[in-house]
């Protein structure tokens, strides 16, 4: 078993630090002290040392990210800072558990952040079906607010109505700002010209979290944990044909084997691994022989996957890589929001040609388009939306090349009935189904 | 002189002013990054169509290239040199063409399509595209104007885009996601804007298509001829299609500094009123029965007789809608050989403003804009409305002064308001005096032509400050021009006719007049052009057919003083008033071309400086502005402005404000599809006003005065002045100035 030091559930003991003096008597709210006795810069520069990169998906180094927002006496517009709680990568379920069990260090990382680039306004962007999630958030906030602690900061919880693009930090803002969640084109970066055209940081749930346990370990010892260029701990979503699957919080650099097998229990029923998704539903997909890359940010890139959203889905010898890529192709067509030519053209497209080779009635001619078209979106579009189905699909045929020649050569899918993706990422009629039981509050 | 920066885009050294778009910075040395979704007019690039994807040294990914800004240094591969890009723009095209139907043989936008013409320079030559094409059903009547056909649209976002940031109007939309995205209005209502028909040009593809021109044409059958608008004041150059000698569509042809390519619905749609049922073709004398149709050889001896025996009682009610060359032509005619000095025109005319002269480009640039007056500006003058927005959306203060407006005021308030800006102490007006690029604007009647917001102009000491200037906004599209062509047409003073003998009336504005018919009342007689029956057949004695602005050859003065030429786009079904006039000039022994070219060189060498046809060219330039002089009484014959109605006095419980809106007038009422942009028949209250009556919006109220009465629904304004009950004049009837508006 290996180690698993807790910093973002820290002082959980595997329950919820969801009361307010429940979490102030763990000490919380000393890190908003400290941060608050610092200069902002200062606080900035603790948060570079301690290596702490977005843990969003993108892994853009977040003290970096703050020091790219202007000073206010170099521009005189109001300064927001923004938290993406529109978690809706498929395979990804970290941030609804962080805010269910450690709200508060949550969003005192939302005030050390606010006090980083000297912000009044706190915008959390919720995604519409964390009913829940949402209430609690509200309830500390409220709590917060009795204890006097939010100060001059105005903190808006504001809720999502559906729509995973809503999760790309532009089209975040656009729906925030009350139009169609559409990504915008960059330059302007947020930092410059986000929310409402004035400086915004975009900040994901787990990386603001991490803000304040770092402030409270002190950047170096924070800095300890983890690998190089992956430093600290992840909270990694475990899901699809494993024993246990859970949020795990455990150091970057772990291998797969270590997550799936000594933490998550191994594949159930003595079934065999066939695949493992390291990343969440958008990043490449990783054969059984490769259980021993490690977790972390530069292994993954060599491995050719990335670690994304630490969202691991475990694919046992049942799943059938075709019906993989429809599943993750309609996701993708489904969310695509249309705005640009690749994306909402090459999703649908995708799927259809997928759909085409599952039902043994293609060609050769249809795998060499079905790559020609990933090719065709990757790099092309306006946001990674399009590209994430492209990398995915493509990384199928690249790993499982086999797999799909058998569905052309045999004119059937080779797994027969026998195929199962019980578990393996929830097919997109699943996220339809969400909108209409959200009972709003 | 600019900062500059060098780029090489496929291997071409060019040279551009810091901060110009990659794309035209391409075209400056010549090269094309095509385009579907990139319109600058519609404001920041948005990067949604990916055709413009271009090659940049040191950036890993091909970007695209309508996003970025030229920098110095840049070395850019469009598809011309760059494989990767020639093989983004193929793919961006295969995607487009996956649902595009390949209906170009008929589709309207066949042969003159962006999509068809950069498939062919960029595209695949076959398609990989095996499953069926998205449906949807089509077309889809965006308003009666506009079809929209959902399988042809490519989602670049170009009309909503205008509807949100240029026309601000909000109606035009895209709802769903993904692959099912569509074009659609805000509640699946009309497109209901004055703008609307923009966004059928903007499209890139047959996706919006126009009613009226949808299937009458194709682009190998067609001409454009460049002329100018005249339905309002503002004069938008525009281009009239031509087939088989009839105009099928006006288009927009942009003049950066009066239009920039944007036209109103009423520009746009009013050309069929040229082919009306109803038009006069052949003139009509008044005989025992009535009027009775007439050869043009009678007409000519009937118009002769009549003059001739009114000698000494001629008055000649002129129109602002008449080209300057009929105007003086009329003058020649009737002053020169008939020595009838006498003419009135429905609206004052001045050349004051020619001191605060500026393009009316010039107000997207204005920092402060007062605009004064009655009438919201997209009634008289709607692209100068569009002006006004996009100085908004770039940050100006815009106040408006007016019933209606952000500062309000009584009807016909106005010329006060503007004694209170040139008070010293007035703050508005001090930080009038301030700006360095401030704006006013009169939008009403009784602005004396332009005159008395001159005199603020004066005033407030814009004179030497080539950032201020000062605009009026006339009510007919050449009242200017044609009370001074009339007035150089011979120098004799106006001398006073105590008996109206012969009332000549000339044209559809003059016709319409109520100040025209009543002075017509006390007319012996009456000679009227006009195109149509209904304005002058119940009391004109002769009446000769007008032609159509777009029948026409001549020149017009715009709201900036501008000389704009008019291009015959058609033959008109009778003769033109220049070639009839010059004929019965010949009976007095006046010498009148019968081309307007001719008449416009006279005119010209007595009132234009000698300018030339040439120099007005197909994109006129703006005259220099004039010193500024405290207007004297005028010592030329000029036309007599007629009162108007806010002129008279009122007393009572509300006044009634009766306006003219965009949408209407002979030409209007002719065109059915443009019925729903008319204004609907009810009575604007302010909300306290309603209130003390228990009146909502939506209820069946009677709106009385003296004698009369007109049911009409109220509509509630919380804009609107308290004690004005609001009508469209079609709606007002004989309604006096002073009315009582109560729950029926």
């Amino acid at each position: 078993m290996p180690a698993r030091p807790e910093v973002v559930f820290a002082g959980t003991n595997g329950g919820a630090l969801d009361r307010v003096e429940d979490y102030e008597a763990a000490g919380g709210f000393r890190a908003l002290a400290k941060a608050r006795a610092m200069a902002p810069d200062d606080v900035i520069a603790e948060l570079e040392v301690s290596g702490l990169r977005g843990r969003g998906g993108a892994f853009f180094p977040t003290g970096r990210k703050w020091a790219f927002v202007p000073k206010p006496e170099q521009l005189a517009k109001p300064h927001y800072l923004v938290v993406n709680a529109d978690e809706s990568e498929p395979g990804t379920f970290k941030d609804r558990e962080i805010i269910l069990r450690v709200p508060f260090r949550f969003l005192e990382g939302c005030l050390i952040a606010a006090y980083a680039i000297q912000s009044q306004h706190v915008f959390v962007y919720i995604r519409g079906e964390y009913e829940r999630e949402f209430e609690v958030l509200r309830d500390a906030l409220e709590a917060m607010r009795k204890r006097d602690l939010l100060g001059e900061i105005t903190v808006v919880l504001h809720r999502g109505a559906g729509a995973y693009i809503c999760g790309e930090e532009t089209a975040l803002l656009e729906s925030l700002e009350g139009r169609r969640g559409q990504p915008r084109t960059k330059p302007p970066f947020p930092a410059i010209a986000g929310l409402y055209a004035a400086p915004t940081a975009v900040n994901n749930v787990e990386s603001i979290t991490t803000v304040t346990s770092v402030l409270e370990l002190g950047a170096a010892e924070y800095a300890t944990l983890g690998v190089e260029n992956s430093t600290g701990t992840r909270v990694f979503s475990l899901s699809g044909d494993v024993v246990t699957p859970g949020n795990y919080e455990l150091p970057h650099g772990i291998t797969l084997r270590e997550l799936i097998y000594d933490v998550g229990g191994g594949v159930p029923g003595g079934r065999d691994l066939k695949a493992i998704i390291p990343g969440g539903s958008s990043t490449a997909i990783l054969t059984a022989s490769e259980i021993d890359t490690p977790l972390d940010f530069d292994s993954l890139v060599k491995a050719g996957s990335s670690i994304g959203s630490a969202g691991v889905v475990v694919i046992d010898d049942r799943c059938c890589m075709v019906q993989l890529g429809i599943r993750v192709s309609q996701f993708y067509e489904h969310e695509s929001c249309g705005k640009c030519t690749p994306c909402r053209v090459g999703t649908r497209w995708l799927t259809q040609i997928l759909q085409k080779i599952e039902d043994g009635r293609s060609s050769q001619a249809d795998l060499d388009l079905l790559l020609s078209v990933c090719d065709r979106i990757l790099g092309k579009c306006l946001c990674p939306l399009g590209d994430s189905d492209a990398i995915a699909v493509a990384s199928y045929v690249d790993r499982f090349r086999d797999e799909f020649q058998a569905h052309i050569e045999t004119g059937r899918c080779p797994l027969g009935g026998d195929s199962s993706l019980e578990g393996i990422l929830a097919p997109s009629a699943q996220h339809e189904r969400h909108l209409h039981e959200v009972v709003h509050a | 002189m600019p900062d500059l920066v060098t780029l090489t885009v496929d291997d071409r050294q060019v040279e551009v002013p810091k901060g110009t778009g990659l794309v035209e910075a391409a075209q400056a040395a010549a090269i094309e990054i095509p385009v579907f979704c990139y319109e600058p007019r519609l404001g920041p690039p948005v990067g949604a169509c990916r055709m413009c994807l271009v090659e940049i040294e040191g950036m890993p990914k091909l970007q695209a290239g309508c996003t970025l800004t030229a920098q110095d240094g840049m070395v850019v591969r469009t598809a011309a040199t760059s494989a990767s890009a020639a093989e983004g723009q193929e793919s961006t095209l295969e995607f487009i063409l996956v649902n595009h139907p390949l209906d170009c043989p008929v589709c309207d936008k066949g042969g003159e399509c962006p999509l068809q013409d950069l498939t062919f320079r960029y595209g695949p030559g076959s398609t990989r595209m095996s499953f069926s094409k998205l449906t949807f059903d089509k077309p889809i009547p965006v308003s009666p104007l506009i079809a929209l056909d959902r399988e042809r649209c490519i989602l670049c976002y170009r009309c909503t885009r205008f509807s949100e940031d240029v026309a601000e109007d909000g109606l035009l939309i895209a709802r769903n996601r993904g692959a099912q995205s569509e074009i659609a209005t805000f509640e699946d209502e009309p497109y209901r804007s004055p703008f609307s028909g923009n966004v059928i040009e903007l499209c890139p593809v047959g996706a919006l298509t126009s009613t009226l021109y949808r299937f009458e044409a194709r682009p190998w059958d067609i001409q454009n001829v460049p002329t100018v608008c005249t339905g309002c004041s503002v004069g938008c150059n525009v281009s009239a299609t031509i087939r088989e000698g009839k105009v099928k569509r006006i288009l927009s042809r942009n003049h950066p500094e009066i239009d920039r390519g944007w036209l109103c619905d009423k520009g746009r749609f009013t050309y069929p009123h040229l082919r009306a049922t109803d038009r006069i073709t052949t003139p009509l004398r008044r005989g025992p029965k009535g009027l009775e149709e007439i050869t043009w050889d009678g007409a000519l001896d009937s118009a002769e007789a009549m003059l001739r025996e009114a000698e000494g009682g001629i008055v000649t009610a002129l129109s602002g809608s008449e080209t300057s060359e009929i105007a003086y032509a009329l003058g020649r005619l009737l002053r020169e050989g008939l020595g009838a000095h006498s003419a009135v025109l429905p609206e004052a005319t001045s050349d004051a403003l020619d001191a605060f002269r500026l393009p009316l480009s010039a107000i997207a640039e204005a920092e402060l804009l007062v605009v004064v007056g009655d009438d919201p500006v997209v009634e008289r003058a709607p692209i100068v409305d569009l002006w006004i927005k996009e100085a908004g959306r770039r940050g100006a203060d815009v106040v408006t002064c007016s019933p209606t407006g952000t500062v309000q005021t009584q009807p016909g308030g106005g010329a006060e308001l503007c004694r209170e800006l040139s008070e010293p102490r007035n703050r508005l007006g001090r930080r009038l005096r301030r700006a360095a690029r401030a704006v006013l604007i009169w939008s009403g009647p009784g602005g004396g032509g332009g005159a008395r917001i001159a005199e603020l102009a004066h005033d407030l000491g814009f004179d030497g400050k080539p950032g201020c200037g000062a605009f009026h906004l006339p009510a007919t599209p050449n009242a200017r021009g044609a009370a001074e062509a009339w007035s150089v047409a011979a120098d004799q003073d106006e001398i006073d006719v105590d008996h109206v003998k012969l009332l000549v009336v000339s044209g559809d504005d003059a016709a319409a007049a109520p100040s025209v018919r009543s002075l017509a009342e006390r007319a012996d007689a009456v000679i009227v052009m006009t195109m149509f029956h209904e304005l002058a057949g119940g009391w004109a004695d002769l009446i000769l057919p007008a032609t159509a602005a777009l029948e026409r050859d001549g020149t017009t003065m715009n709201l900036e003083g501008r000389i704009q030429r008019l291009r015959r786009a058609v033959l008109s079904p009778c003769p033109d008033e220049l070639t009839w006039i010059s004929k019965l000039a010949e009976r007095f022994d006046v010498d009148i071309s019968p081309h307007a070219a001719g008449v416009f060189a006279k005119l010209a060498e007595r009132l234009f400086r000698d300018l030339s046809l040439d120099e007005i060219g197909l994109h006129a330039p703006l005259p220099p502005r004039h010193a500024y002089e405290t207007p004297a009484a005028a010592t030329t014959p000029a036309p007599t402005p007629l009162p108007t109605p806010t002129d008279v006095h009122f007393v009572g419980e509300l006044r009634l404000q009766r306006y003219q809106p965009l949408f209407s007038g002979p030409a209007v009422d002719r065109v059915p599809e443009l019925s729903f942009q008319r204004p609907p028949r009810e009575v604007e209250l302010s909300a306290a006003d309603a209130n003390r009556r228990g009146i909502a919006s939506g209820d069946a109220v009677l709106v009385r005065s003296n004698g009369t009465s007109v049911e009409l629904r109220a509509s509630v304004n919380r804009k609107l002045v308290d004690g004005v009950a609001r009508v469209a004049a079609e709606h007002a009837a004989d309604l006096h100035p002073s009315v009582e508006v109560l729950k029926s």
